[in-house]
């Protein structure tokens, strides 16, 4: 059994928020002007992230099956006259480097994860075999527009960050543990995952094929 | 030492290079030869020309059958009856751009929804699992062009905790308008052929199709993987800190490592003048005897598989004991270190594997004899 004890979580549902309203939104969280050259994405989990305080000797697992969607979309349509800006910021892990590089946090390992039915067992799994004594779970999706119509990209936007310790401590919020499980289970969508986070809500079933996962609230 | 330090082998590698295999992509090395040949940036759209290495018969323009998965299914077949992607024989998948081509030819040029299907990540890596015929225990990391030594990391994470008994790896990225007209945007990708370490007025980078595996496991090998390492400086989306703390941070950690070991050094030696010079100068001062070779000059860079196909490379090196020069490049060099010609590795046991990647992230490792 892998177990895990949260400590600190902060999400955000922004929904089917234009990446403008969001803006407007959450500028106060980042330097004054960095906001303005942010896509959704890096606002939202920059800002779940930011109060987690992340050290150079965390371990960050950030989890996004579509990563930068409309960075994605807006640098497929600058050709012929490809955009540089747009092309570095649609690489994963874009969404989370905007504000570890706009605060200037040396971060040791960071393992930055896409996938579907496996993406929230695994990124459990990299977090759980992680060799840090803190390690930060953070992801989320950015809704996307044409790459949305073909499933290439999120239908909702919302991102979320998790603090969690391999000892308990006395600030412990939740547990995490998962065990190996039934390799035909079907897993949890990271839409799935944020819901349970955003809620709080007790979980007790399959995580991923093989995967089980327990989420306890305390 | 950490835990994983102590347990993994490294079980078998292989890679797949506008070469051929492991073994023929490490022989054209060593005889000095290009992969890399003038191509237009955009493909079919045109645009200036700027040095690519292609597989054999593949264009950049992506087709909605694409034209790299039937070289990827003849790597796959070296290690087809492991039972991959069941409990305990997981695949962990890197890349820095998968099937992304697929979406740019949808978009850009023939609207074939036949595209969509392996345009994402995990689409892409679906379609790997359909037709080599994985199980359903499949990760995905993509961490740009240090994607594939993560891969590595967790292999020997999953291994040293005992959630699983053996790894494979997989990584592959092949080039497509969307990548070239990218790194051209960014002007690293212009009309020039790479010179990795060397000494001149302007940096030029190659791009290359790549793809690679390698099983780690409890298993005996003939090598071992140790001292993985990785750091990321977030200093900046595609520059190193100029101070070079990013490298040093990385090397300096492998050099305790290494202490008593013969090493040699291949590096991420992009062709870039900045990151190539701060390579070369934090490895000369953590290993001043050992010499530096890169291989981008002929391969071009394979993006987010470059550190498993190099590793494939490497291995056949320390089965040889002689490893390709700095194929490109000609004196002056950034530092006295940087090997142009063919190395004889008898008297060495150990190689020190590095890439780095956009955002400041470095990552390495040591390859030795078991």
């Amino acid at each position: 059994m892998l177990e895990l004890y949260i400590q600190t979580l902060h999400t955000d549902e922004a929904g089917l928020e234009t990446p403008a309203a969001t803006r407007e939104r959450l500028k106060s969280s980042f330097p004054a002007g960095a906001a303005r050259r942010m896509t959704q994405l890096g606002m939202l989990v920059g800002t779940c992230l930011r109060p987690l305080s992340p050290e150079t000797q965390d371990t960050i697992v950030y989890l996004s099956q579509f990563g930068e969607s409309r960075s994605l979309e807006a640098y497929l349509d600058s050709f012929p006259c490809a955009s540089p800006t747009l092309f570095q910021t649609s690489i994963h892990p874009g969404g989370l480097q905007q504000m570890l590089i706009g605060r200037q946090i040396a971060i040791g390992t960071v393992f930055p994860l896409s996938g579907d039915a496996q993406l929230v067992s695994e990124g459990l799994v990299t977090a759980m075999t992680a060799e840090s004594p803190r390690v930060i779970i953070c992801g989320g999706e950015e809704r996307g527009t044409w790459l949305t119509e073909h499933n290439a990209a999120a239908e909702q936007s919302f991102a979320f960050a998790l603090a969690a310790t391999q000892e308990r401590g006395d600030t412990c919020i939740g547990t995490l543990r998962i065990n190996e499980g039934d390799v035909n289970a079907p897993g949890l969508t990271l839409l799935d995952w944020f819901r349970l986070l955003n809620t709080r809500t007790p979980y007790l079933g399959p995580a991923g094929a093989g995967w089980n996962l327990d989420l306890e609230w305390h | 030492m950490t835990a994983s330090d102590a347990l993994p082998h490294l079980i078998d590698s292989g890679c797949l290079t506008p070469f051929g295999d492991d073994i023929a992509t490490h022989r054209a090395l060593i005889e000095g030869r290009l992969a890399i040949a003038p191509h237009p940036v955009l493909g079919a759209e045109g645009g200036d020309s700027v040095p690519l290495a292609l597989l054999p018969g593949r264009c950049l323009d992506e087709t909605a059958n694409p034209a790299w998965l039937g070289p990827l299914r003849t790597l796959a077949g070296r290690f087809k009856d492991g039972g991959w992607g069941q409990p305990r024989r997981p695949v962990i998948v890197t890349s820095s751009n998968f099937g992304v081509g697929s979406l740019y030819a949808f978009r850009r040029a023939d609207h074939d929804p036949g595209h969509l299907d392996h345009g994402t990540p995990c689409s892409s890596t679906n379609l790997l699992r359909r037709h080599f015929g994985w199980g359903p225990d499949v990760t995905i990391y993509s961490h740009a062009c240090v994607s594939a030594h993560l891969g590595l990391l967790q292999a020997t994470r999953r291994v040293a905790s005992n959630t699983a008994d053996e790894v494979l790896v997989f990584s592959y990225d092949f080039l497509s308008p969307f990548v070239t007209g990218g790194f051209h945007a960014l002007k690293i990708l212009n009309e020039g052929f790479p010179a990795p370490y060397q000494r001149r007025e302007t940096g030029s980078i190659a791009l290359g199709d790549g793809a690679a595996y390698a099983i780690v496991g409890r298993r005996k090998g003939d090598f071992r993987l140790t001292a993985q390492r990785v750091y990321n400086e977030h200093h900046h989306f595609t520059a190193n800190r100029p101070d070079g703390t990013g490298f040093r941070r990385v090397f300096d950690e492998l050099g305790a490592a290494a202490k008593g070991r013969r090493v040699w050094l291949k590096g991420h030696g992009t062709g870039t003048l900045e990151a190539g010079r701060l390579e070369a100068e934090a490895f000369a001062a953590v290993f001043p005897e050992a010499p530096l070779v890169g291989w981008k000059g002929s391969l071009g860079h394979t993006l987010g598989s470059c550190g498993l196909v190099e590793l494939a490379i490497a291995v056949q090196c320390m089965r040889t004991r002689q490893a390709p020069g700095t194929v490109g490049t000609q004196s002056p060099c950034f530092t006295p270190n940087v090997a142009t010609s063919p190395l004889n590795l008898n008297a060495m046991d150990s190689v020190i594997c590095a890439s780095n990647a956009f955002g400041g992230a470095h990552a390495a490792f040591i390859l030795s004899d078991a």
